[in-house]
């Protein structure tokens, strides 16, 4: 596999990393009709920067809440997110469409392909946000489509892929603006097993020797296994924080594409 | 994000979008053109009345028998064909008034003119065509067209003709060139002119005029084509020609058996009876670009409501509310452009057309030769979609950037 241009850090040591997003007693709040629904109740976290980290939890848990504003596409009711060191509760959305396109990748369960963008459009559609140089940021898409394989299915609409091919043009695209954290939300979920452990065996290798922080939201227990880190939740509150002990660890170099 | 990728994102859309916004487009295509060919219509005609009343003499003045406020329809006029007698009753325009009008000091020229429809061999082939018979020595003065080649008539002329550009081109199976030689009611006559225009009239020395058409009178006439000699006085000189002839012809202004036509006038109420139309024409037209307009709003809320989702991933990876916004409002001025464009190519083709649909008779034929598409009218007509497309995109435009991306993403 081919290494992105980031310095790789020490993996198994946290004592000296910094904490890249940190939840300070957070609460989200919805109104449902008449009812209100405490989707999180007092959460606080601290993800460090360049860990893999899994938020699990049985639907209804408040894990695709957390998971909302983590990636800084929602705002808390109350409480204070940091995303490295600066407070994002009370920033504009367009300042915070700007942070969060540079800062989070995500992996959505469904893809979420642009349906009118080629797989390498599709790549190169952050580049353009951030206002990258156009040579480069073209460069930069072929090489992340051959990075998860696909440099042969640059032209194919999301439509002419299979899911699996469609989940890793979505990992490139989500390495496109070379963000530090990767958000996957149920990235396996819509996948049979062999390509699942494909994309998360890629999502591990990201971690380990890119240096990339993965915030991994799952129900499947199974899928953690492979995270170094496990956060569970339930009815919107932290139940456990802990290091995997079991963590699958994939060989490294021995990437199957 | 840059403008120029908000372009090509916006006119990916416009080309990957369904056809329910080709069928928008269609919307835009039928207003532009309609208007364009209206607009083309309008100035055609407004360059047809210009010329008319610089070129056709605004001092020339025509004298019918007959009183009728159209004077082409006068009854002394004879529309050829059967053989109509001149029987006492009958108003005509005879020598008298000839001389009553000589004896005018207004005048400067006069044209006796008699026409008819007579029976015209070339090479065998044969035709009815309008023959005019003039004064030699008055018409090439008085008249407003002009020779393409060969000469006008003189006042030695006798078995001479010159021809209209129809006659000479199509008429016949052959074109009928100079000293060529036409067979009218059985008398021959050599080609000395063409004329310039699309006419389909032959014009003749008056005195060949009477042999040729039967039903001819000597010394009455159909019309006194008249020379003004001063162009600011048209209107005291039409009162002294109306009063003139009112006192040798014995009538009073109720019972007055003439008419005195007034270029200007005339030329006045066409012009205003084609503005009245044209204006007419373009609210129609307004009315379907508006129309248009409302399908461009329609499509673009639809639009919205279908990409929202594709709105909230666009959010997730980074796109600011602005960007969103430019994106939309782009996909919705390009479909007002590409409408526009392509309503400027089927106004440009309907402004050919339009006036051959709405008969060849009358003024509306003349127009279709005349029909101008002017760089006014295009630019106009590319405003106004681009201005559209904004207007209605703006709204739309507006809804999809202030999308929540957390909404935006969960909306199926």
């Amino acid at each position: 596999m081919k290494k992105l241009n980031l310095t790789v850090k020490p993996r198994n040591d946290f004592n000296g990393a910094k904490s890249i997003i940190s939840l300070r007693n957070v609460y989200k709040t919805y109104q449902m009709g008449e009812v209100k629904v405490h989707a999180l109740r007092g959460v606080s976290l601290d993800i460090m920067q360049g860990d893999f980290v899994a938020i699990i939890g049985a639907s209804g848990s408040g894990k695709s809440t957390l998971m909302n504003l983590v990636g800084c596409l929602d705002i808390p009711t109350k409480g204070e997110i940091f995303l490295k060191g600066q407070n994002i509760t009370h920033l504009s959305e367009s300042r915070l469409s700007s942070l969060r396109g540079r800062t989070v990748g995500f992996i959505f369960q469904q893809y979420n392909l642009i349906p009118n963008l080629s797989a390498f459009q599709n790549v190169l559609f952050p580049l353009e946000l951030q206002e990258f140089n156009d040579s480069l940021a073209k460069k930069r898409a072929r090489e992340l489509l051959q990075l998860v394989g696909l440099s042969t299915k640059l032209n194919n609409l999301p439509s002419q892929m299979s899911g699996g091919e469609q989940q890793r043009t979505s990992i490139a695209r989500s390495l496109a603006a070379d963000p530090e954290v990767i958000l996957a939300d149920e990235p396996t979920g819509a996948l049979d097993s062999v390509t699942g452990r494909e994309v998360i065996e890629m999502l591990q290798k990201l971690w380990k020797n890119d240096g990339k922080t993965v915030i991994m939201v799952t129900h499947d227990l199974k899928l953690a296994r492979y995270a170094h880190r496990h956060v569970e939740l339930k009815d919107g509150e932290i139940i456990r924080t802990e290091n995997n002990i079991n963590m699958i660890q994939v060989k490294n170099g021995g990437n199957k594409k | 994000m840059r403008l120029s990728k908000c372009f090509k994102h916006a006119l990916n859309m416009v080309v990957h979008s369904q056809l329910r916004s080709w069928l928008t487009i269609l919307g835009i295509v039928i207003g532009v053109a309609s208007v364009i060919a209206i607009m083309s219509m309008g100035a055609g005609l407004e360059d047809d009345i210009t010329s008319r009343l610089s070129n056709s003499g605004a001092d020339i003045v025509t004298i019918t028998a007959g009183y009728s406020r159209a004077f082409d329809f006068g009854p002394g006029r004879d529309w050829g064909g059967g053989g109509s007698v001149a029987t006492e009753e009958e108003i005509v325009l005879d020598r008298s008034d000839l001389q009553a009008l000589r004896g005018l000091a207004d005048i400067s020229l006069i044209n006796p003119t008699i026409s008819g429809n007579a029976e015209v061999y070339y090479l065998g082939k044969k035709g009815s065509v309008r023959v005019t018979g003039v004064d030699t020595s008055v018409w090439p003065q008085i008249t407003t067209e002009e020779i393409a080649e060969g000469r006008m008539l003189g006042p030695a002329d006798s078995n001479v003709i010159v021809i209209g550009g129809s006659i000479a081109d199509g008429f016949f199976e052959k074109p009928v060139g100079l000293n060529q030689m036409l067979t009218i009611e059985d008398r021959a006559f050599r080609v000395v002119g063409i004329l310039d225009t699309n006419s389909m009239e032959i014009v003749m020395p008056l005195m060949a005029t009477y042999q040729v058409l039967d039903d001819k009178e000597m010394d009455v006439y159909d019309s006194f084509v008249v020379k003004i000699k001063n162009e600011d006085d048209l209107e005291t000189a039409i009162a002294n020609i109306e009063e003139k002839l009112m006192l040798t012809r014995h009538v009073t202004a109720k019972d007055k058996d003439f008419s005195v036509s007034n270029p200007k006038e005339q030329a006045e109420i066409r012009a205003e009876m084609m503005s009245s139309m044209t204006a007419f024409l373009t609210a129609i037209a307004a009315v379907a670009l508006l129309v248009g307009a409302v399908g461009v709003a329609n499509t673009m809320f639809t639009s919205v409501l279908e990409k929202t989702k594709e709105i909230g991933i666009m959010k997730a990876l980074g796109a600011k509310n602005r960007d969103i916004l430019t994106l939309f409002l782009l996909n919705s001025v390009l479909i007002g452009l590409i409408g526009g464009l392509i309503g400027i190519f089927f106004g440009y083709l309907l402004s050919g057309f339009l006036p051959g649909l709405m008969g060849q008779g009358g003024v509306a034929g003349r127009l279709a030769s005349s029909s101008v598409v002017t760089l006014q009218s295009v630019i106009l007509a590319i405003s106004i979609s681009v201005v559209i497309g904004t207007l209605s995109g703006a709204i739309p435009a507006y809804q999809a950037s202030k999308l929540k991306p957390v909404d935006a993403l969960r909306y199926e």
